[in-house]
């Protein structure tokens, strides 16, 4: 039984979203580490969402009318998930700094390729994103509670 | 949408029944929607255009069959077009406020059949 069967779809979200927030924080993190585990500069890493089906999409779509209630009108419904956390390979800024450890024979030393405007922008995203999936938990629980009142009150 | 359930009609209550059931999965649908605003290429969902036309035309011929019978069902919206270069259809701000106005619905249909049963319940105490 699932009284309120969009909190799997949200709740996804919030999972996606909050990952890759914790990916710009790495980023921001690593914004001026020159040696990576590789031994080359930190490469920023971009978080990507795919559209999967949920558990009501797949028992629709597999066995067709039986089961739950509304299970084929759910036939269209996606859920979310971070398909992959990949590299971005661009190539960073190069610093003319001698002194520094990981500096190559000409003295300069590769910057990692995060930029800090960006990261602050995909955070903001990312936070509004949450803040939007969390209204819609909200107003979910808020129908199953009238729902439930309407039981109630008779 | 709601307004069928406005008028004195004998059906009003198993028309709120229904629409209740509409509410609850267009809230599915935006939430799934919400859930995908960052995901490249989707394409956002809502329920089927037609179908409240058909309540309509049921309610207007009395048909309490062909109502009991509709079946809400959620489908791509083809209308809405893309405004990212990836090719999302889906606007945050819109969604929201259509998931509130859900919400707003699911509550009105909530006090509407809640009070139905209260004078169906007066009507049999009476007695």
């Amino acid at each position: 039984m699932n009284i309120i069967p969009s909190l799997q779809t949200t709740g996804d979200a919030l999972n996606a979203e909050r990952i890759r927030m914790d990916v710009i924080a790495q980023n921001i993190a690593n914004a001026q580490t020159t040696r990576d585990v590789n031994g080359k500069a930190y490469q920023r890493k971009v978080v990507s969402f795919e559209a999967v089906m949920n558990d009501a999409t797949k028992a629709a779509r597999g066995s067709g009318n039986g089961g739950g209630d509304n299970n084929e009108s759910q036939a269209n419904l996606k859920t979310v998930r971070v398909s992959g956390v990949t590299a971005d390979t661009s190539p960073g800024e190069r610093v003319y700094n001698p002194a520094s450890p990981d500096a190559d024979k000409t003295g300069y030393v590769e910057m990692p390729n995060v930029k800090m405007a960006q990261e602050m922008v995909d955070l903001i995203t990312s936070s509004r994103a949450y803040e939007a999936n969390l209204t819609v938990a909200k107003n979910g629980k808020a129908m199953a509670d009238s729902a439930l009142r309407m039981a109630r009150d008779q | 949408m709601v307004d069928v359930v406005m008028g004195t009609d004998p059906t009003a209550s198993l028309v709120a029944r229904k629409l209740l059931d509409v509410q609850a999965l267009r809230h599915d649908a935006i939430a799934a929607n919400i859930a995908n605003a960052e995901t490249p290429g989707y394409k956002r969902v809502d329920l089927d255009p037609d179908f409240d036309a058909q309540l309509k035309d049921a309610v207007q011929k009395h048909d309490r069959q062909a109502i009991k019978n509709l079946t809400p069902t959620i489908v791509e919206d083809r209308s809405a077009k893309a405004v990212r270069p990836d090719g999302n259809t889906v606007v945050l701000e819109k969604e929201l406020m259509i998931d509130n106005q859900t919400a707003v619905n699911y509550d009105f249909l909530d006090q509407y059949l809640s009070m139905h049963i209260q004078q169906m319940q007066q009507a049999a105490r009476s007695n």
